[in-house]
């Protein structure tokens, strides 16, 4: 088996990941569940690569994300830092075994639960109490249900707030003595500042070669960094040691940050340092990384991609849950179970593991190490989704700062379609999926170089506490029902059981307004004579040597991808 | 901005409530941690809004776990922080300190002194008071063989400040030879040459020194031997699973046999590597009473541990790296990068490796070694804070020894130096300053005296009497100490009560520069504002 072990740095992709996992719980419950549709039974997808097995300090047995997941301390809200599995009992003073003195006890108030979280307990005990009374389908009162709901579109805070997932008591690790909020700790040089590796640096990595050394033969590293702020710095220097220690080991690098605020007008100074720290925490995460892919657009809600969907952009829980389940897609050919090219019956074709990815869309031709990630949810039905688009056509970008509609000749795309509609309503199988894709390359206007296809028959399922973000036309099982965007309701896990998703990585030229703008702005606000924001670039500890390098990375990630007759021009 | 423009009083308000607002932050920083200090200090434990537990006695867990918002008290945490991670102690000094810096200005500054004028004195009365540390620390010799009692005398008065008397007594046998095992005359030493482990236990606290090494995982076959004597061991770093190799692996292969030849090629250099191993252990291990173990910082694949397992070899895959140079210290032989030019030479050897399962948890003790130079402290507790606790406590006392070391001297301690240094500066510096500064001098030496009036206060007693209890006993030309069970005078020497010479040096640089600069606080916007003009 090819082990996948996941990092999460910082608030935001704790956010995704929170989605992510909930996705992974759902797909494992509705697999072991007598009622679930077919589907997802018997789904040729084996959740040993991003699970472990093991056991409590009370013995029992234990299934958990193979994780590490960094967050600031008190962002872990009413989650105990030693996962739920794990947690101790809580001893009284007299209990101290260590100190015969005085004790004073300090007890933060205690962070209370939300309706959620308390049925997701209530339900965990009785069912350790009546384990084998069927399931626990059905019983769920839909009142009850609504309350949830509407309580996590009201009140979610905490990534943890919505977690379904049990962790494990290494996966949560909270950074100490950081001294800022959240909200403050919002760039590269907060990072640098009040976070020193060789103080906590240890226990970090201790921790993910807990779960490295379990492996037997790892295929890689997803990395989540939230890239808006200080934790950019944090995982570069993470990055760092990883690379230095796992040397072999890829990482897919996924940056992923929130909508930005809502267009309030900010100083010239503010705007350098954003600026500023987009292409400082760019440059020096791509260092570390064979693939990069920025994730998250400065308005989800106005984008494309959320056509079909009601997501609100103040809400990280809203934004998080889209990349959550693109992410969710991308991941599925990892952990394909490998079936022979005759096997009709299958359910999965196109396995590839994290090296194979990197490799295609980075690692041949121009070696560009950049890729756009795209996403159509829910995705159009095998005939054509409203207005008989094709199934390609509705795949939109959740990278930022993307050119629309460029003709790239050396275009790689790395694509994953799961849980696609058959004309019928029913889940197509494999290979009509395929014809279908292969059947709309052959009509489109541009098609890429090489192009790389799985498919998979389960869709994405909808767990409970997933947001309220499908438009009302999106069916029970994603289907489109009626084409009019009519009211501004929204509907969520009650109604919308599943979708049919298709997401796509792309390396492309698409990408390079995206560079462009790093690069000028390091330029410009960093480097060229009485930059506005050298002074700023100092007091984060970058030597001018330094940002020359950062520079020289990200002009020639621009050349890689300018065709070769633009740059002759000039001579 | 524009309100101070016209109303020129305005500034001086702001100077002043800028300067106020520096004080008390530095003074609410100060009580969090005054109850820490000394023997009698108490312990707190901080309970979190999910119910997590963390148990500390030590400024330096405490800031770190504390939220602090207020920007001057996190200057003066980043300082007492720094002041752990330079000399590992004094943390909570320092913030009284700094705290009674600012304290003792504010008496002056309201009586209509100016801050400059302060900071001017505590300029001169640093100066004084890190020369007369010179003259009052005591020198020890460490020479080949280096004075075991007084290490231990200032690992134990540190670690009692952390555990309860039997523990920390129990600890300070094990930092000290901790530290001896691991030392290199003519070295600096390198603390991390000790491992610190740590192991759930269902009762009581216990902890021992491993003089060999601990490893926090075992061998993932179930056919290798769980216990072993006689081993040689194989310290590596180098791959003994399949990957694809960068160059080759293209993602296009041409067919399928062409991508299955790739497969195998590769599968057999593995294998080649693997086999390298086994004829090493087979020259070796010709006698049978012998075993192998293979410690792998790389990961070893289930085929290659098949082929290890069948041959009678221990192997660990993914060691930490630090264990690398560990192990080679523990048992001998050279961490080798590649199998290529194998011979017995590169093996250590340990009399006795085991391995130690606890739930999913698995322990592989390498023990009974010749001659180390690397060592590990094995904590045992109950709960995770309880560890964590310890562990902290450990690497205080650890610190301890090492300075002692590396200074070469130690300082005598329960508020001696401070209140020898006071009177210093009060009978001899003060009268050398000219002007106003001496007031700063004043504050300065008052200032010290944070130390042993918190060492009373913690005991319960009253910091008055005690205070002029040990100025008359100094006077009389004694150099005394605070007994925090009687609260008269003692002599620490006699007691055995000493600290670290590095880190009182420390406390007495750090401590005047940061209260200084927040003394100054109005002066730094000043200077802002003139530099705008063009000029
Ligand atoms: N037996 C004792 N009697 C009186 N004072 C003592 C005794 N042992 C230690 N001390 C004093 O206690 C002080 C050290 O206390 P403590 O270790 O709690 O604080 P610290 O070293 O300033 O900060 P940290 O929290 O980083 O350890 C020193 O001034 C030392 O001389
Ligand atoms: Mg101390």
């Amino acid at each position: 088996m090819r082990e996948l072990v996941t990092i999460q740095v910082g608030d935001y992709a704790n956010f995704v990941g929170s989605h992510f996992w909930n996705f992974q719980d759902e797909l494992l419950g509705l697999a072991s569940d007598p009622n679930a549709d077919s589907v997802f039974k018997n789904h040729d997808i084996n959740m040993d690569v991003l699970y472990r097995s093991g056991e409590t300090h009370q013995g029992k047995p234990s299934y958990t994300p193979r994780l590490v997941s960094i967050n600031l301390k008190g962002s872990l809200g009413s989650m105990s830092s030693h996962g739920t599995l794990y947690k101790e009992e809580a001893p009284a003073p007299s209990d101290i075994l260590t100190w015969t003195g005085g004790v004073s006890t300090q007890a933060h108030t205690p962070r209370n639960k939300n309706l959620f979280l308390q049925r997701l307990y209530e339900e965990e005990n009785l069912s350790t109490v009546n384990e084998k009374n069927g399931s626990n389908n059905g019983s769920h009162n839909e009142y009850q249900d609504k309350d949830i709901i509407e309580s996590l579109e009201n009140d979610v805070q905490f990534w943890t707030d919505y977690s379904k997932v049990h962790y494990h008591s290494r996966s949560l690790y909270e950074l100490s003595g950081v001294w800022t909020d959240v909200d403050e700790f919002d760039n590269y040089g907060n990072g640098t500042n009040s976070f020193s590796w060789s103080s906590q640096g240890e226990e970090i990595s201790d921790s993910l070669r807990f779960f490295v050394e379990e492996c037997d033969h790892i295929q890689g590293f997803q990395f989540l960094v939230d890239d808006s702020g200080g934790f950019s710095a944090v995982a570069a220097e993470f990055l760092e040691n990883i690379v230095d220690e796992y040397k072999n080991t890829p990482i897919l690098l996924y940056t992923v940050r929130g909508p930005g605020p809502s267009a309030s007008p900010q100083s010239r100074k503010r705007t350098i340092l954003g600026d500023l720290h987009d292409a400082v925490s760019f440059s020096r995460l791509s260092s570390y990384c064979k693939l990069i892919v920025p994730v998250g657009l400065p308005s989800l809600s106005k984008s494309k991609a959320s056509k079909f969907l009601h997501v609100e952009d103040e809400k990280h829980y809203h934004s998080s849950a889209v990349y959550a389940a693109a992410l969710h897609s991308i991941s599925l050919p990892f952990r394909m179970l490998p079936v022979g090219p005759t096997t009709a019956a299958c359910s999965v074709s196109g396995a590839v593991d994290v090296h194979g990815v990197i490799q295609m869309l980075s690692g041949q031709g121009r070696q560009n190490i950049v890729s756009v990630l795209d996403v159509a949810m829910p995705a159009y039905a095998l005939n054509g989704g409203p207005n008989q688009l094709s199934l390609l056509e509705n795949l939109q970008p959740l990278t930022p700062q993307v050119a629309e509609d460029v003709e790239d000749m050396q275009a790689v795309e790395y694509m994953t379609v799961h849980g696609a509609l058959a004309p019928g309503g029913h889940h197509a199988s494999v290979s009509e999926v395929k014809d279908k894709v292969d059947a709309a390359f052959l009509r489109a206007n541009t098609r890429p170089m090489f192009r790389h296809l799985s498919v998979a028959r389960s869709p994405l399922p909808i767990p409970l506490p997933f947001p309220s973000i499908f438009g009302n036309h999106v069916g029970q099982h994603g289907e489109f029902i009626g084409s009019e965007m009519t009211s501004s309701s929204s509907k969520g896990s009650i109604d919308v059981y599943s979708i049919p998703m298709a997401a796509r990585l792309r390396s492309s030229s698409a990408v390079l307004p995206l560079l462009e703008s790093k690069l000028q702005n390091l330029h410009r606000f960093g480097i060229q004579r009485g930059a506005a924001g050298a002074e700023i670039l100092r007091s984060w500890g970058f030597g001018k040597e330094e940002l020359e390098e950062m520079e020289e990375m990200l002009s020639k990630m621009v050349s890689t991808l300018c065709p070769p007759h633009f740059s002759s021009d000039s001579d | 901005m524009s309100v101070r423009v016209l109303n020129p009083n305005a500034e001086v308000l702001n100077k002043s409530a800028a300067l106020h607002m520096n004080i008390n932050a530095a003074k609410g920083l100060q009580d969090v941690l005054k109850t820490n200090l000394g023997p009698k200090g108490t312990i707190k434990m901080l309970v979190g809004g999910a119910g997590d537990i963390k148990l500390t006695k030590d400024g330096n867990t405490l800031l770190k776990e504390m939220q602090i918002q207020n920007p001057t008290a996190i200057m003066i945490a980043r300082t007492a922080v720094a002041q752990d991670d330079i000399s590992g102690d004094g943390t909570t000094s320092t913030v009284l300190f700094i705290g009674e810096l600012m304290k003792q200005s504010e008496r002056r500054i309201d009586e209509g002194m100016h801050p400059r004028v302060l900071v001017d004195g505590f300029e001169i009365a640093k100066r004084a008071t890190l020369q007369f540390l010179e003259k009052f620390k005591t020198p020890v010799v460490m020479g080949d063989d280096p004075d075991r009692e007084i290490l231990k005398m200032v690992a134990r008065t540190t670690l009692r400040t952390k555990l309860y008397e039997a523990l920390a007594d129990q600890l300070t046998d094990i930092v000290v030879n901790g530290i001896l095992c691991i030392r290199k005359p003519e070295e600096p030493i390198d603390l991390f040459m000790v491992e610190i482990m740590h192991m759930r236990h269902k009762f009581d606290v216990d902890t021992r020194l491993v003089e060999g090494l601990v490893l926090d995982h075992g061998s993932r076959h179930p056919d290798m031997k769980r216990h072993a004597e006689n081993c040689y061991i194989l310290t590596c770093n180098v791959s003994l699973e399949y990957e694809k190799s960068e160059v080759n692996a293209g993602f296009f292969y041409s067919n399928a046999e062409q991508r299955e030849a790739m497969v195998a090629a590769e599968r057999r250099q593995v294998d080649e590597r693997v086999k390298k191993i086994i004829e090493l252990k087979h020259k070796v291990c010709s006698d049978n009473d012998s075993n192998f173990v293979v410690i792998n910082q790389k990961g070893i694949d289930p085929p290659s541990l098949d082929m290890l397992a069948r041959e009678g070899i221990i192997a660990l895959r993914r060691a930490k790296r630090r264990n690398m140079e560990r192990l080679v210290l523990a048992c001998g032989g050279e961490a080798v990068n590649s199998v290529d030019d194998l011979t017995s030479e590169s093996l250590g050897w340990a009399g006795l490796v085991y391995e130690h399962v606890l739930g999913e948890e698995k322990y592989t003790f390498v023990e009974n070694v010749k001659n180390p130079h690397s060592c590990t402290i094995l904590i045992k507790g109950p709960n995770d804070h309880t560890i964590a606790q310890i562990k902290d406590a450990v690497r205080d006392g650890l610190r301890a020894v090492k300075n002692t070391i590396e200074d070469e001297s130690v300082v005598l301690g329960a508020g001696a130096f401070e209140v020898a240094a006071r009177q210093y500066l009060v009978n001899e510096v003060k009268k050398t300053v000219k002007g106003r500064a001496q007031l700063g001098v004043e504050a300065f030496a008052d200032a010290l005296l944070v130390v042993p009036k918190t060492l009373a206060e913690n005991s319960g007693l009253d910091t008055q009497d005690v205070i002029i209890a040990l100025e008359a006993e100094h006077d009389r030309g004694n150099i005394v100490g605070l007994n925090q069970n009687t609260g008269e005078p003692l002599d620490p020497q006699l007691e055995g009560i000493f600290d670290n010479y590095s880190v009182k040096r420390q406390i007495i640089n750090s401590g005047p520069v940061i209260a200084s600069q927040l003394l100054l606080v109005d002066e730094v916007i000043r200077a802002g504002r003139n530099m705008r003009k063009p000029t």
